[in-house]
């Protein structure tokens, strides 16, 4: 049986992070050339809207990841609050750059299709809406986080506002069937897809990749705030850097 | 294609900016992290 609470000690944790982050990099790469090749040169034209559409191979993607990251993130928010434990308060730390990227990165991207397909860079329409609200909860997360000078503080007020947050995400996902909204609904669902099958492989490894990408970079990031905390303790000065 | 250009280079573009950026901070931060680590053996090697 795995024993949890050795991984859970930032020393052990900081040198597995550092094995796995180069592995999920390298996959990531791999899978992202895989995604663009199939989304480029596999995927045909869109009937009716032309070669726009080929921005959703980051679009759809991007939101996906922006919401399963702040999942994660409240995640290991909840987890440190209850068990008081330092690691999962380091990976909601970790996890809320990358997350707020992807976010930035989706509603930049849905404007530049939003442009050409509806005329409009942006609408107040209630999935866009609620997808900038969840770039704020980013800010507000980080932001909370850094604001204490003890980092403990930081860590417990910013798991709180990641929980309350988490209030954001059925909102996201169902505002399009709740409201009447500009944005289309969902093309991708448990149930199945109306999409040509290359488009959704493209659509699906590009995906595959920004979440090795997302695993990789919240790893890389985790491994520099243990030694920004744990400076001081025998261990990390013990390291050898090359 | 040519219709659509700006659009979909202007999404890749910044996609692509936003991850390098990203990797950037990544380097940066771990470059002051090691940094820090640094300043603590030499404060342990003055004592």
């Amino acid at each position: 049986m795995i024993n949890w609470f050795y991984f859970a000690s930032p020393a052990t944790f900081y040198r597995l992070a550092g094995w796995m982050a180069p592995w999920f990099f390298a996959a990531a790469a791999i899978l992202a050339v895989a995604g663009l090749y199939v989304g480029f040169a596999v995927a045909p034209t869109d009937a009716q809207q032309g070669e726009v559409y080929r921005v959703i191979f980051i679009h759809v993607p991007a939101s996906w990841m922006s919401m399963f990251i702040y999942f994660v993130m409240a995640c290991y928010g909840g987890v440190s609050l209850t068990f008081n434990t330092r690691l999962a308060a380091m990976m909601a730390r970790a996890l809320a750059p990358t997350g707020a990227m992807f976010t930035f990165v989706a509603l930049w991207t849905g404007s530049f299709w939003g442009r050409p397909t509806w005329g409009t860079y942006w609408v107040w329409d209630a999935r866009i809406t609620s997808e900038l609200v969840l770039l704020f909860l980013y800010f507000g997360f980080i932001a909370l986080a850094n604001a204490f000078e003890d980092p403990r503080r930081g860590d417990r007020a910013s798991a709180l506002l990641a929980l309350i947050g988490v209030v954001n995400l059925p909102i996201i996902y169902f505002s399009v069937l709740w409201w009447n909204t500009l944005h289309q609904g969902s093309t991708v669902s448990f149930k199945g897809t109306s999409m040509h099958v290359a488009m959704l492989w493209g659509m699906l490894l590009m995906a595959l990749s920004f979440w090795m990408y997302s695993v990789g970079a919240s790893l890389t990031r985790v491994r520099a705030i243990i030694l920004e905390r744990e400076r001081r303790t025998h261990w990390a000065r013990e390291l050898q850097f090359t | 294609m040519s219709d659509h250009l700006f659009y979909l280079a202007m999404s890749y573009a910044a996609a692509a900016i936003a991850v390098a950026a990203e990797i950037v901070g990544l380097w940066l931060r771990r470059a002051r992290a090691l940094r820090g680590i640094e300043e603590e053996r030499d404060l342990e090697a003055q004592d």
